[in-house]
């Protein structure tokens, strides 16, 4: 048996395994201090959400502080103790399910922390300017602004936990967290439907795929008994259940990322307040998905069948993302279909595999997530000085926003690979790892990222370069420096690239089974294919750039199709037809309480009558003996018929609970000729009050109203009289089968009778209701206790809501 | 002056007016009927009988007093006044009696003195959890069911004053 | 003894379950009270032995089987608690009613769900329907329209 709380410290295996001589193994003689330590980030910045609220609740203007500090400790935090070598915690969580509470701060959870925390930070010190002018602008209480931090708080706390979860079940419970805080802040505009239908959408696509990866793991755990990823990579074989399971991971990971075709709901999100946008869609929502291939990755990689489905589907989403891109005129939607293309990059370096796939995937999400968020960034902070959203009716910005348009400038060129920015670096990467693979990837790969350069000058020159507009005004420095800082990131990124590269090649360390040492992007003066390759894309992108002309309608007419019949109208659709079977569903069982009442008895009834065919019932059914001492127990049992039948006759009331009353007692008079004085005299008392009881309501309801009833006609009695009958032959035959069965040799009653003297008891049945089946007891206690509460309700004065 | 016109007048169920030979009976009875309840409950262990038909006999003991002495007579008993009161302490003990084992380390519903244990008697009756367990399910059967009662009493009180006497479903002729 | 208490499970049962399909609620409730009676009868004739009530001392004779009995109690106990939940519901309806018959009922219930659907077709079309407030209005005016007295 497991030991019940085992703490282990230390790190994980696979950065163990890579050498690395510049990180200490962190080694501590508390082994609590040091779960504590490791646990520091994931604390911290769960515990952001309700020091946010609280604040907020304070004053309403302490939120956006608070929370901005809190997201910045815990980013000081990660980087704190990844930099001291990590660490690991495992303690068992439910042992009887094999449950753990299994994190670690490995590379890779290192990158998406700070990723989340990092980003987080600057979007929550943009939105405590940004915000205000967003409520003030919808007419709305600024106190609502505490709802905003308290769930982006909390969406930065559960992508921590994601990032950091080693066991899919803690992965599965992350994950729901983030999908919960995303359908409130996609969302958080609650009065316009359009934004509701988007957060609905958002949630119903990554909280249904999530079932999937539910599903995936326990097919994992049903194999292997066990969640946890470390433990599996070891154990996976190639084979069906390592490709079924594996999908269904990655199908919820690939919803998540927005890739296609479960893509569309990214560009619907757009619908939420602009650092939503720059927060979940940039750096940490879509990111998730990649993280969790990035998790998984050492079972996916066993599987040559799931790499090129990662293959196809990045490919198929930088096409798709990058082509829609070039086509939309909201800013946003813009950024979003950018957002698709991108992460299919990184799709597709996971599907390349290699080092430098693995390693590239990492970097491409770093420096994507700089730029993109950037840019989203930029793209609140125009619209606020034009109060417009579409590119068509912007332009020349660069005058009175000159230090937005330099920071987005380099943001822009950071994500289309220009030379001196982070971004050169990722598509390098990018190009090593599509050449490894052959020359047909080699120029995929080109051409997607001349459409990533075409999209990223579209954005940029559009807003800021051109003829300026009227009407734009400055903007405040809170919604321009942390884009500055972004920006500025993305230079340093270009030029000072190893920080960034450790991060990178721990990260892959963390789910690559090779060495990675040697994966170390850099400038190169020569003639060496990755260059070559970088200047052709340039050519390309600035050829798309001049042409446009010649291509847009091409581009605009896939569009088109793509709304016709793309997965967003089968989405809805399948919507559509899905309230309207549930509505007819409704109609038919619900709508009055008979149909209620058939719509169960008929199933159950045809179910036990096949049951009953079904079974063979030759020499089954018995008729027993009849002793002479038995015969007053047959007269009552023909008394207690006789009354029943007699209540169907019954008209008047008072007459029907007496009958009831007595078929009642004669039932008591039957137990006690069973042998069973406890309950005969229990049955005795519950039949007194139960008819005094039902004597009170015909006192309470007025004699007309009974009096109609007592007379109406029995509508379709013959109907009745046969279900009826039906009902009581299925009684019949099922009983009368039962009760021919044979008795037990030993039984649990013998048992209880002999355990008796133990519990220092006598009567065999008290003793069974208080001590050996107590729990019985118990829950039938509380029901007694709720109908006093439902009755004392039900009778109360006024009228009930 | 018949017996009939002598009686306080109408039962709380409104089954016209009772005589006083009843009222008496009802008076004298609550006692025995309450000693007879605590016997069942005590003896349950060695006789046939639990806290449950402890609590439903000790309710009809009430209910006598509301059929024959009325609403009003019935509820100057303090347990009538505050019977929901009792049933949640009933349910609290028989829950207590429950979860304080876990305290100890036991299963739920671990019953003490445990088998072969020695068990302190006074007079006949044993004092054991089990009892304890039984005492709740009593105080909480008889606090529901006089709960119940009163409830439908009171209701047909207020029903009575706004409809006028008469309109009765129990009073109605072919 | 055993086609013997078969048959009689069968007749309370069927009575049961033919006023169960009266109009009458009054009746309805006794059906259901018949039914649950039929059933704690099935279980107690289920025990498997019968004989002696089963409390010490005991010589030797069979007794009969206690754990029926003591799920009989429960069930016993539970069926009646629900049987004064229900009586208490009649009361209620016929109060926000005036009427004890099921068809009443449902020709009350079918237009409050009528009016509940002419408020939402406004957000049907749309393929979705999250929006509590014109529920809880449209609950309103039914409430209105049947004030207890």
């Amino acid at each position: 048996m497991r030991p019940p709380s085992e703490i282990t410290c230390g790190s994980p295996g696979r950065i163990q395994r890579s050498e690395r001589p510049n990180q200490r193994r962190f080694t501590v003689e508390h082994p609590i201090n040091g779960a504590l330590l490791t646990l520091a980030p994931l604390l911290v910045a769960l515990a952001s959400a309700p020091a946010a609220v609280f604040a907020g609740w304070i004053r309403t203007r302490f939120a956006a502080p608070v929370g901005a500090a809190f997201a910045l400790l815990a980013a000081v935090t990660t980087l704190v103790v990844y930099l001291r070598g990590g660490g690991e915690v495992n303690v068992a969580w439910a042992p009887t399910w094999d449950l753990r509470l299994h994190f670690a701060l490995d590379g890779l959870a290192a990158l998406y922390a700070l990723l989340a925390t990092g980003v987080g930070f600057l979007v929550l010190a943009y939105s405590s300017r940004y915000l205000p002018l967003h409520l003030e602008h919808g007419g709305r209480d600024p106190s609502e602004g505490n709802r905003f931090y308290g769930f982006m708080l909390l969406f930065m706390g559960s992508m921590v936990g994601l990032a950091m979860a080693q066991d899919l079940i803690l992965i599965f419970v992350f994950w729901d967290l983030t999908a919960v805080a995303s359908y409130y802040l996609i969302g958080y505009d609650r009065h316009d439907a359009n934004s509701r239908a988007s957060a609905l959408m958002a949630l119903l696509v990554t909280g249904v795929t999530a079932v999937l990866l539910l599903i995936g793991a326990l097919m994992f755990y049903a194999a292997y008994r066990t969640y946890s990823v470390p433990e599996l990579a070891g154990l996976v074989r190639p084979g069906p259940l390592l490709n079924t399971a594996g999908l269904l991971i990655a199908i919820a990971a690939l919803a998540k990322s927005a890739q296609v075709p479960l893509h569309f709901w990214l560009p619907r999100a757009m619908a939420a307040p602009t650092p939503v946008s720059a927060y979940l869609h940039s750096a940490a929502m879509v990111a998730a998905g990649v993280l969790l291939l990035g998790r998984v990755y050492p079972l996916l990689q066993e599987s040559e069948l799931l790499l090129n489905v990662l293959l196809g589907v990045g490919l198929l989403s930088m096409a798709v993302g990058g082509v829609l891109a070039l086509t939309r005129d909201v800013l946003k939607q813009l950024l979003a279909y950018s957002t698709i293309s991108q992460y299919g990059y990184v799709v597709f370096l996971y599907g390349l595999g290699g080092k430098y796939g693995a390693v590239g995937a990492s970097f491409y999400v770093i420096a994507h997530a700089l730029a993109k968020s950037a840019l989203f960034l930029t793209a609140g902070a125009v619209s606020q000085a034009t109060g417009e959203d579409r590119l068509s009716r912007m332009g020349g910005l660069r005058k009175p926003l000159p230090v937005l348009a330099a920071a987005s400038g380099a943001a822009a060129a950071g994500l289309a690979a220009l030379p001196l920015t982070i971004g050169f670096f990722k598509d390098e990467l990018f190009f090593e790892a599509a050449l490894q693979r052959g020359p047909v990837f080699a120029g995929l790969a080109v051409a997607g990222a001349a459409l990533t350069i075409a999209y990223a000058w579209r954005f940029w020159s559009g807003i800021f370069l051109g003829t300026p507009r009227d009407g734009a005004h400055g903007v405040p420095a809170a919604l321009v420096w942390p884009v500055a800082v972004l920006g500025i990131l993305v230079l340093v990124g270009g030029v000072f690239v190893e920080p960034f590269a450790v991060l990178a090649r721990s990260a892959g360390a963390a789910y690559y089974p090779g060495p990675v040492e040697s994966v170390k992007p850099a400038y190169h003066l020569d003639l060496r294919p990755e260059n070559l390759m970088a200047l052709a894309t340039f050519g390309l992108g600035a050829l798309l750039v001049v042409s446009r002309r010649a291509w847009v309608g091409a581009a605009w007419g896939a569009a088109r199709i793509g709304e016709k019949v793309g997965p967003e109208k089968l989405y809805e659709v399948g919507i559509i037809e899905l309230n309207r079977f549930s509505d007819r569903v409704h109609s038919y069982e619900v709508r009055d309480l008979r149909s209620r009442i058939a719509s169960i008895l008929l199933p159950a009834g045809v179910l036990v009558g096949l049951a009953i065919l079904a079974t063979p019932n030759v020499d089954v059914y018995r008729v027993g003996s009849v002793a002479w001492q038995d015969a007053p127990l047959l007269l009552a049992l023909v008394a207690v018929a006789v009354s029943a039948i007699a209540a169907t006759f019954t008209r008047r009331h008072v007459t029907l609970a007496l009958v009831l009353s007595s078929a009642g007692y004669v039932l008591a008079a039957v137990y006690a000729f069973f042998g069973a004085p406890d309950v005969a005299l229990v049955a005795v008392l519950i039949e007194t009050v139960v008819t005094l009881l039902f004597l009170a309501t015909l006192k309470l309801v007025p004699y007309k109203i009974l009096h109609r009833q007592a007379r109406l006609p029995l509508q379709r009695r013959g109907r009745k009289i046969a279900t009826s009958a039906i009902a009581g032959a299925g009684a019949f035959a099922v009983a009368w089968g039962t009760l021919s069965q044979p008795a037990a040799e030993r039984s649990v009653s013998q048992d209880l009778v002999e355990l008796t003297p133990e519990a220092h008891a006598k009567d065999v049945v008290t003793a069974t209701l208080a001590d050996f089946r107590g729990l019985d007891t118990l829950g039938e206690i509380t029901v007694v206790a709720l109908v006093l509460l439902g009755v004392a309700t039900l009778l109360r004065k006024g009228r009930l809501r | 002056m018949s017996p009939r016109t002598k009686g306080k007048g109408a039962s709380s169920f409104g089954i016209g007016t009772t005589s006083v030979l009843t009222e008496t009976v009802a008076r004298v009875l609550l006692l025995p009927t309450v000693v007879a309840a605590v016997a069942i409950l005590v003896k349950g262990y060695a006789q046939p009988g639990d806290g449950f038909a402890a609590g439903v006999v000790a309710s009809l003991g009430v209910m006598l007093q509301h059929l024959a002495l009325g609403r009003r007579e019935a509820e100057r008993l303090a347990v009538v006044r505050h019977a929901p009161i009792l049933a949640g302490a009933g349910l609290v003990l028989s829950l207590l009696v429950a979860t304080v084992p876990l305290l100890l380390g036991d299963p739920v519903l671990t019953h003490y003195p445990r088998p072969g244990g020695h068990v302190i008697y006074l007079g006949t009756l044993e004092l054991i959890t089990p009892v304890l367990f039984d005492v709740g399910i009593f105080l909480l059967v008889f606090g529901s069911v006089v709960g119940t009662m009163n409830a439908f009493a009171r209701t047909i009180s207020e029903e009575q004053e706004y409809a006028g006497p008469g309109d009765s479903g129990l009073e109605y002729e072919e | 003894m055993i086609l013997a208490v078969s048959i009689v499970i069968a007749v309370i049962f069927g009575s049961g379950a033919f006023l169960i399909l009266q109009r009458d609620l009054l009746r309805l409730i006794v059906g259901i009270l018949l039914i649950s009676n039929a059933s704690i009868l099935f279980v107690m004739a289920s025990g498997l032995s019968r004989g002696k009530a089963p409390i010490y001392p005991l010589d030797g004779a069979s007794v009969s089987d206690p754990l029926v009995q003591a799920m009989a109690l429960t069930a016993l106990v539970i069926g009646s608690s629900t049987a004064a939940l229900l009586l208490a519901l009649v009361y209620r309806l016929y109060v926000s009613h005036r009427s004890i018959d099921i068809e009443d009922l449902s020709t009350a219930e079918m237009e409050a769900a009528d009016a509940l659907e002419r408020v939402n077709v406004t957000e049907f079309d749309r393929g979705f329907r999250d929006e509590p407030v014109q529920e809880e209005q449209a609950d309103e005016r039914e409430l209105e329209k049947e004030e207890p007295r």
